[in-house]
């Protein structure tokens, strides 16, 4: 070999890499969120301290005075109390809302999460067809999910739902094609700058074939801006399902669900029951908005990039 | 001009950005009269350096220390309003971009006027006057009507004339001039810098040029000051410096061009005489949507490049040259014509045939950033045509992954980086290892330098040429850089407007081209030798005409000086000449002009 050290050594000179990052409290803040929210999905129901669909003795009681919780949560703790309290009071027809509030994210993040998983999937695939082939059937394509985009969401998942049936399955299709649309969208126009990128092309050159070129080489450095989304299709998925119970085409009760709570309740706030929909109504809010910081949050991370 | 009072001198100047000191005490004057280079590799803080010097940092860099004497008073500790009468009326600067420079919606003219009108006394029809004289200063021809133009209405080399002229309305006393013509063509880069210096010599002023381009340092400045390592390590008259260099950077920025100007042309011993790639009537015509018309990018091109040879293929954008090179390994489909490899027609192969002869033919890309993927080790990516090619297990892989490390001159460590934080030079060596994964016997050097530090430059090529003796490659080299083709090519073609002009040794295109494009590229190229400043050029009116609509005849009898009316009239054939080269040139066949001495 020719070459001295000191040739290798200005070749092989690198730029400083990155120091290391400064930790983002928001986003430790959306992980914390979605931490909890999959947690309760995943044990909520069984955590809950009363059945979630079987009705109580007790008919619209309010929660306790906030100053009464620290003496009632040790006592609980303490096997002090004949049965647990009602910590966000109970509803008309005398189901626990704190049980509810806490099992229905088995529900909610398990449709929002299928549909987003499937419209992820299939919109990704696609995307990369639509972005790899610029044809008449790829045109095509885009021209069907302009019109399937130019539809307002919510009226559509409701014509959707309202058409296909009330089960869980329906409304989690019904999502799929709202939010399909976007990830192809996405996906395609990463897509169209990756696949013009010299790795490619060198790949192409290398003898690789089109298949691989775009599976091993487009797709992979494609899928940032679709995953960034997600996380924000997530949020907006469980607001949607909610706003179907609302309206009265989401899932059936006495299935605990927040949509549907804050809808039987809502008849009563102006009796000055509260309770039966504020609770589930902030257990929405902390979601999506966990769900929209964390995709903030990895947004930044990757432009930082 | 020793004697003089400088017109600004900076004095301990240091800037920095947050945790990275760029500029550690820098010290630099500027006479009058004076125009002076500043060299550096990339990233050594040479555009900080200009802009400090104006009393600007760009955020979040500080300046820190030093003081920058204009006048005698000290710009970093001026109000900031005196300090703005300052810049634009004693002190201005050009920008890189001169297009991002320029701002789009207002008239070309009107921005002239409005820097005139800021530092000085007139009414608005005395600036507008001022504007067009200017420009016409600058070299703009018919400047009342690119006066009214706005900047997408220009070329390159109109807009960066125009920022000069901008600069230099309210007559500066020093001009800074940051990478003023990195982005444009050799013709044009010598039509502005001519430009340049001119203005500047009339006006008696004094300009700072920000480049990393010998050839621009040798040919108009009179001193250079080398910037390393944050600090000013060499501050010497240009002869003195391109003579006897003293500090190690500055001799291995020297250490290419002072052997291209020596005797150390590519060894012929390489070459055989087999054919490896032999190339005919190749065209690509580029459909432009919404319309019938093409772009004609490449019109009949034959070439052919043996075993162990480089052919260097020159030309300005736009010319074709770097069409050829895809063409050929049919990374785009020809409109027509046929390139052979070893005797098999690449253009008729499909699928697996393809797949199979792309094993032997490889490329190097220009962009060394682009040409990795990011998210792969790279040990995959050196490794990527032994997974495609062959059957070896992940350890052999592996084992011939660090070896071709070795062989590029970078070490094994490098194995289980990925590409973030690796420098182009590095990145350019790796993609030059993976291209040699599958030893092909023909590689397509696509422009692999033009992004590369002068000192990674010298590198490569050495490289390049060390390869071509231990492996007996031949080489398709595709540059504008004609100190580096001059270094490692046989034989060269010219291109124009997808045409090959001219076709010959190295020696022969060189030293006495033939063809009148072929004469003004090489009478534009600015040499990098102080030495042969100031020798005669042919400066080729005007700029390439648009591809889309070519002339039927000649495609230069536009802007050649030795063009008549039968020139444009049929289209020309590349004839051979006595010599052995070809020339696509009805009056140099004819014995009409004859090749043009251009170096000693």
């Amino acid at each position: 070999m020719s070459l001295g050290g000191a040739e290798a050594a200005v070749a092989a000179r690198s730029t400083p890499s990155r120091t290391r990052r400064r930790p983002d409290p928001l986003f430790a803040l959306g992980v914390a969120i979605v931490a909890v929210a999959v947690l309760l999905a995943l044990i909520g129901p069984e955590i809950a301290p009363y059945d979630p669909t079987q009705a109580t003795l007790f008919y619209n009681e309010p929660p306790p005075p906030l100053a009464e919780w620290p003496g009632l949560l040790r006592a609980t703790l303490a096997g002090e109390l004949p049965q647990p309290p009602h910590w966000f009071g109970t509803d008309a027809s005398g189901f626990d809302v704190f049980s509810r509030v806490i099992a229905a994210p088995r529900i909610d993040l398990a449709i929002a999460l299928a549909a987003n998983v499937l419209s992820l999937g299939v919109g990704v695939l696609l995307g990369l067809v639509a972005g790899y082939y610029t044809n008449w059937a790829t045109a095509l394509l885009m021209r069907a999910s302009d019109v399937m985009q130019s539809f307002p969401v919510f009226i559509s998942a409701m014509i959707l739902v309202a058409l296909a049936g009330r089960a869980t399955g329906n409304i989690v299709l019904a999502l799929c094609l709202l939010y399909t649309p976007i990830y192809i969208r996405l996906t395609r126009a990463e897509v169209l700058t990756q696949r013009k990128r010299g790795f490619v092309e060198a790949a192409r050159a290398m003898g690789s074939t089109e298949l691989r070129c775009a599976l091993v080489h487009v797709l992979p450095n494609s899928l940032a801006p679709a995953l960034i989304q997600s996380s924000v299709t997530i949020g907006f998925a469980i607001l949607l399902t909610a706003g179907l119970s609302f309206v009265g085409a989401g899932v059936r009760p006495p299935t605990p669900e927040w949509g549907l709570m804050i809808s039987t309740g809502a008849n009563q706030i102006i009796l000055g029951e509260w309770w039966p929909s504020v609770f589930p109504g902030i257990a929405i809010s902390l979601t999506v908005f966990g769900f929209a910081v964390l995709g903030n949050a990895l947004e930044r991370r990757y432009d930082g990039n | 001009m020793t004697g003089t009072e400088p017109v600004l001198e900076a004095r301990g100047l240091s800037v920095s950005y947050p945790g990275a000191p760029v500029l550690r005490g820098l010290n630099l004057a500027v006479r009058r009269r004076e125009i002076v280079g500043l060299m550096g590799d990339a990233a050594s803080g040479k555009s900080t350096a200009a802009l400090a010097l104006m009393g600007l940092a760009r955020a979040p860099g500080t300046i820190d220390a030093g003081e920058v004497l204009f006048d005698g008073r000290n710009l970093l500790a001026l109000p900031e309003a005196e300090l703005r009468a300052i810049r634009g009326r004693d002190l201005a600067i050009v920008v890189q971009n001169p297009r991002a420079a320029l701002n789009p919606m207002t008239r070309v003219g009107r921005q002239i006027a409005a820097v005139w009108r800021a530092h000085r006394e007139g009414t608005g029809g005395e600036a507008a006057a001022r504007a067009v004289e200017m420009l016409r200063r600058v070299g703009i021809n018919d400047p009342e009507r690119r006066a009214s133009a706005f900047a997408h209405e220009l070329s390159g080399g109109m807009a960066q004339r125009a920022l000069i002229a901008m600069a230099l309305a309210a007559e500066p006393r020093l001009l800074i001039a940051d990478e003023p013509t990195s982005g444009l063509d050799v013709t044009i880069q010598a039509q502005v810098l001519d430009d340049l210096a001119r203005s500047v010599a009339e006006a008696g002023t004094a300009a700072l040029i920000v480049t990393q381009d010998l050839g621009v340092v040798a040919n108009y400045c009179d001193r250079v000051a080398v910037l390393h390592d944050g600090v000013i390590v060499e501050d010497r008259p240009v002869a003195d410096f391109f003579r006897a260099p003293e500090h190690p950077y500055s001799r291995e920025v020297l250490r290419l061009q002072r052997a291209a100007t020596g005797a150390r042309l590519a060894p012929a011993d390489t070459v055989t005489e087999e054919t490896l790639v032999e190339v005919r009537g190749l065209s690509k015509a580029f459909p432009i949507r919404g319309s019938d018309k093409v772009v004609q990018a490449v019109d009949g091109a034959d070439l052919i490049v043996r075993r162990g040879e480089t052919l260097g293929l020159v030309g300005e954008s736009g010319s074709g040259k770097t069409t050829v090179g895809r063409t050929l390994l049919r990374l785009e489909a020809p409109t027509a014509g046929e390139v052979r490899f070893r005797g098999e027609d690449v253009t008729a192969a499909r699928g697996g045939a393809l797949r199979a002869l792309r094993r032997s033919m490889q490329i190097v890309f220009q962009d060394p950033y682009d040409s990795v993927n990011p998210r792969w080790t790279v040990e995959r990516i050196v490794a990527e045509p032994l997974a495609l090619h062959t059957r070896l297990s992940a350890a052999a892989r592996r084992a011939r992954a660090a070896e071709l490390l070795e062989m590029v001159g970078l070490s094994p460590d490098l194995l289980g980086r990925r590409p973030r934080g690796l420098g182009s030079g590095a990145l350019q060596r790796i993609a030059i290892a993976r291209a040699l994964a599958a030893e092909p016997e023909f590689l397509v050097l696509d422009e692999p330098t033009s992004v590369l530090a002068p000192t990674a430059v010298n590198g490569l090529i050495e490289l390049l040429r060390r390869l071509q003796a231990e492996l007996g490659l031949a080489y398709l080299f595709i540059s504008h850089d004609l100190t580096t083709v001059k270094f490692l090519c046989h034989r060269v073609a010219v291109m124009y407007l997808g045409e090959i002009v001219e076709l010959g040794s190295v020696r022969q295109v060189f030293e006495r081209p033939a063809h009148p494009y072929a004469q003004s590229l090489l009478a534009a190229h600015l040499e990098p030798d102080p030495v042969q400043r100031g020798r005669p050029r042919t400066p080729l009116e005007g700029e390439i005409p648009s591809p889309v609509d070519l002339p039927t005849g000649c495609r230069l009898a536009s802007r050649c000086p030795h063009a008549e009316p039968a020139c444009a009239a049929a289209r020309q054939a590349l004839t051979p000449m006595p010599d052995g080269r070809l020339v696509r040139c009805r009056r140099v066949a004819e014995g009409e002009i004859s090749a043009e001495e251009v170096a000693a």
